[in-house]
């Protein structure tokens, strides 16, 4: 500050000496045109004449003094731009060092910001947790009804605790508001939801606790979206009534424009959930819960475990089954881990290979520009001689780092912005947050000042260097500290992008294993049409199986169609989970009660054949079946094995339900991947959907496997929706992209460390090739001495080689070392490929040494070149 | 050679010329050129001083601050070594290229 004031003290003084001068000028004239007999006035404005407007002048003087520093900038910015011009290879791989350095490093962060370090859109984000029942059931802790009445009585290391009802993305309600009906998405929550967030609706109130009792006339809090598309942003939205699921509900208010469900769902409206405390207690209870809650000040996580643990273990026995008790656990998390635990290892690794690309780039502009010292020093030396000042160089020198750092940089934004936007394009669903990502200027600001610094430190150092007369003669030997550092330079980057390139290789492993992945049912030609019926439209059960009567006759006559079935779900995931546990086998004594969990659908008689999953053993449903009311069952070969061994199945009857009713089990199904693509298949059973049976629920698939082009098919399979309900919205997909979407994530990963390691391994060739270029050059009259002795060009070569050939093995070990290290932090992310899987560690060190080794030809090519007669003569 | 460096035209070489004389300031400058090219000279007063004060970023002249005679501050420009070395240059420069643009004005 002070020395701003300073200058610009100075500035003023020196302006009014230049005013003074103009003055005097002026007054001399003045009395010369008086002592030649004018007036006073008249001499004045004579002089002015003679003068010709002081302004004028003072503003040419002004120009003057600016021009000598502008143009010996501008003579400083052409000298470096003609140094680059005499050596662009050079320029070219510095400033596309730097760029590539700041540009990925920057995308990078920038995408894994807002997921792991970014805060929550809630005041004092670090006091929420998320708490509940942890079981195989979810990914998610939940809670029952009966157990969170309790623990909302009886907690203390919370300030609040708060509850939702879980919903299944695809479940919707219907709202009308007087236009048109519209199909929406609603969260159901308890009264003090967004209080315990910390947050207050941005237009109206929040709900009371009278919203909140059974019975209560229904409000509801619109999302600001909903506000604008729904009601043009209109303040007189609030007390209006409308239809939410043919019950009268009233609008109260206005989420916030930035709310954010706590579990990232997508939220239309939020409707008090009413929960009834008057229910009795039920150990069968389907009303589950999420329950979030914020701790009092000064309360960690593991206290508030402690103190929630008694809560638990009573809950634990009066509300969750005996047989499912040894498979539940309390969890007390906080809302950044919930939301992030499927990414978090993920973010964490990709973080790591930015630094490590981020580090090869410095290493990079570092060894580049150390090369150059060797060129400079002679030419420096000879400018000093002829006289040019020593803040004269330091300045060019620094002019010439700092448009190499800012043209690098300035692509590294772009480059930056355009990996920003091909991440979120490329990003697999349900990578939290990634929508939000935007170029992170603290990480910008971050790596451009890294790379920036590395140029301008690494490019000074010649500059500031004593001069030695044997510069001049190009002869001077290069400070053996500077050699070693760069050697050191050289090892680190072999070390660092052999650990990238085994990441990469495991990923890309990963992938091809989950590629090749047999799913246990064929996706070629396989269309799928789901769709979830109106809760109003289709209340009664009769309704319902009406609907799917009707829908199954018209869609199964599409000609063309195919094979064709109706199911419930389908895999690779989506279906009905019940505990093994609930299973019983007529005359056999209870199964096991540990269990897990046992998928189950409902299926038309023709699913396995539509689908391609082979039956083993017995037979498929069969179309008469659906009348008789015998209601036959189909076992997975795995469940198969757990329930009978070895002995057959066929013919068995199972208790599936709790009114005790048998049914024989008719067929063995092969396995197939129901619980996502990675994960092993849960065991399953088949049910037979039956005629007019209501036990479908509101939701369906249609499978077509059929040769015709599905768009073709998906305008028949609309038509025939249409005919049946005509406002029934219907998603049609090939079974491919269904499957394709579970194979997103590790794509994705895949292609973005691909792409870290190939640019780590160029930076390391680059690197190398530099190091090597230079080394060569500062021993030419060495080799031409050598060469002059009789040495033969191979040797040289050889030598050359053989040098590089040490650094790089060095760097390999190092990095050896390093690779099996963070593969074995990166194992939860690898599906059926060993951490320590040998091929993934080999080829890497291979196609490095391989890169290396090329990079070194050029500079052996060049040494064996060396004719000794020009070598010695230039001495 | 740097551009600026080179004196720039006639303007240059008048105020050289003038100042080998002795120190001067200004208006002094100007009295001396009009008087000695018998008023057929006259200076734009106002673009004397950009080129004084480019001679000075450029080592040629000095200028310091003195008391002239009638009690009155005036800035006064002295020749250095370097300028006197350039003056002598410019003179010759001039000499030869003023004779060559007459001898080709009188072939004419």
């Amino acid at each position: 500050m002070n020395s701003w004031f300073d200058r610009l003290r100075r500035r003023n003084r020196r302006e009014s000496e230049w005013r003074e001068e103009l003055d005097s000028h002026q007054a001399m004239r003045e009395e010369w045109h008086r002592a030649r007999g004018a007036e006073a006035g008249e001499a004045r404005s004579l002089a002015r004449k003679d003068f010709g407007g002081s302004l004028h002048a003072l503003e040419e003087l002004r120009a003057v003094h600016i021009t000598q520093w502008w143009e010996s900038l501008v003579q400083d910015c052409r000298y470096a731009l003609r140094g680059f011009r005499r050596s662009p290879a050079f320029w070219a791989v510095a400033g596309a060092t730097i760029a590539i350095g700041i540009g990925a490093s920057t995308a990078v962060f920038s995408v894994v910001d807002p997921l792991l370090f970014r805060s929550l859109p809630y005041p004092k984000d670090g006091q929420l947790v998320s708490v509940g029942y942890f079981g195989p059931v979810d990914n998610n802790e939940f809670n029952v009804v009966s157990s969170y009445l309790d623990w909302r009585r009886l907690q203390t290391p919370f300030q609040s605790i708060t509850s939702m009802e879980p919903q299944p993305s695809s479940s919707a309600c219907d709202f009308d508001s007087g236009d048109v009906p519209r199909r929406v998405l609603c969260q159901f929550v308890e009264a003090n939801f967004l209080r315990t967030f910390g947050l207050a609706p941005a237009l109206g109130r929040d709900f009371t606790p009278d919203d909140d009792r059974p019975g209560a006339p229904v409000v509801v809090l619109i999302s600001h979206a909903l506000w604008g598309t729904a009601f043009g942003n209109a303040a007189d939205v609030l007390g209006r009534a409308m239809v939410l699921d043919e019950r009268p509900a009233r609008i109260i208010g206005v989420l916030p424009r930035d709310f954010e469900m706590p579990q990232l769902g997508p939220a239309d409206l939020l409707v008090p959930e009413q929960l009834n405390s008057a229910r009795p207690r039920s150990q069968n209870s389907s009303a589950f819960l999420r329950t979030f809650a914020r701790l009092r000040d000064g309360v960690s996580i593991r206290q508030a475990y402690q103190a929630m643990l008694p809560l638990y273990e009573d809950g634990l026995r009066k509300d969750v089954p005996a047989e499912l008790r040894p498979e539940v656990r309390l969890v007390v998390r906080s809302l950044r881990d919930r939301q992030i635990h499927e990414v978090k290892a993920a973010s964490w690794m990709l973080l790591g290979a930015v630094l490590a690309l981020l580090l090869l780039a410095c290493a990079n502009v570092a060894n580049l520009l150390l090369a150059r010292v060797a060129a400079r020093r002679r030419e420096l030396a000879m400018r000093l001689a002829i006289g040019a000042g020593r803040g004269r160089l330091i300045r060019q020198m620094l002019t010439e780092s700092l448009l190499l750092g800012l043209s690098g940089g300035a692509a590294g934004c772009g480059l930056g912005w355009m990996l920003v936007r091909l991440f979120v394009r490329l990003s697999p669903e349900g990578m939290a947050r990634i929508e939000q990502a935007r170029v992170d200027l603290r990480v910008l600001a971050f790596a451009v000042a890294a790379t920036v610094a590395a140029a301008i430190l690494f490019g000074l150092a010649p500059a500031l260097e004593q001069p030695r007369a044997e510069a001049l003669a190009g002869r001077g030997a290069i400070g053996s500290s500077r050699l070693f550092l760069r050697r050191f330079l050289i090892v680190a980057q072999v070390a660092i992008s052999l650990v990238l390139l085994t990441g990469a290789s495991l990923f890309v492993r990963s992938l091809w294993k989950l590629e090749d992945q047999p799913l246990g049912f064929r996706t070629q030609n396989l269309v799928t049409a789901s769709f979830t019926l109106r809760r109003q439209q289709y209340r009664a059960a009769a309704a319902q199986s009406a609907f799917f009567d009707q829908v199954e006759a018209r869609l199964g006559s599409i000609p063309g169609g195919g094979l064709f079935a109706l199911t419930d779900s389908i895999p690779p995931r989506g279906f009905m989970g019940r505990p093994y546990s609930n299973i019983g086998i007529v005359g056999r004594p209870p199964v096991a009660a540990n269990g897990g969990m046992v998928a189950f659908r409902w299926v038309s008689p023709g699913y396995f054949q539509a689908m391609g999953i082979p039956i083993l053993a017995g037979r498929a449903f069969l179309e008469r079946e659906r009348a008789s009311g015998a209601g036959p069952v189909i076992l997975s070969a795995s469940l198969a094995r757990r329930l009978f061994g070895n002995q057959s199945p066929l013919g068995q009857q199972l208790v599936l339900d709790g009114d005790g009713r048998a049914f024989p089990v008719v067929g063995v199904a092969a396995d197939s991947k129901n619980a996502g693509v990675a994960e092993p298949p849960e065991p399953e059973y088949y049910r037979l959907r039956m005629a007019h049976s209501d036990r479908l629920g509101r939701g369906g698939v249609a499978v077509f496997r059929t040769a015709l082009d599905p768009a073709l098919l998906s305008r028949w399979i609309r038509r025939e929706f249409a005919a049946v309900d005509s406002t029934l919205p219907v998603d049609i997909q090939t079974m491919e992209q269904r499957v394709d979407r579970f194979r997103e994530r590790p794509r994705f990963l895949a292609a973005v460390v691909a792409g870290f390691a190939s640019a780590g391994l160029l930076l390391a060739a680059v690197g190398l090739y530099g190091l090597l270029a230079f080394l060569v050059a500062q021993r030419t009259r060495e080799i031409g001495v050598r060469m002059a002795l009789g040495a033969r060009p191979a040797d040289v070569a050889l030598r050359v080689l053989g040098q590089a050939g040490v650094w790089i093995v060095i760097g390999v070990a190092v990095g050896v070392a390093g690779s099996l290290a963070f593969s074995g932090a990166i194992r939860g992310l690898l599906f059926e490929v060993s951490p320590w899987d040998v091929v993934s560690l080999v080829v890497p060190a291979l196609l490095l040494s391989g890169a290396g080794m090329m990079a070194s030809w050029l500079p052996s090519r060049r040494a064996a070149s060396v004719d000794p007669a020009v070598a010695l003569r230039s001495e | 050679m740097r551009r600026g460096d080179q004196l720039q035209g006639s303007l240059d070489l008048l105020i050289l010329k003038t100042l080998e004389r002795g120190p001067n300031h200004g208006f002094g400058i100007t009295l001396h050129v009009e008087t000695v090219s018998e008023g057929l000279l006259r200076l734009e007063e106002g673009s004397l001083y950009p080129a004084l004060h480019r001679l000075e970023k450029n080592r040629l002249v000095e200028g310091e601050w003195r008391q002239t005679d009638k009690a009155r501050r005036a800035r006064v420009y002295t020749l250095t070594r370097e300028g006197r070395r350039r003056l002598a240059e410019a003179e010759n420069n001039w000499t030869a290229v003023s004779r060559g643009v007459r001898k080709v004005l009188r072939f004419a």
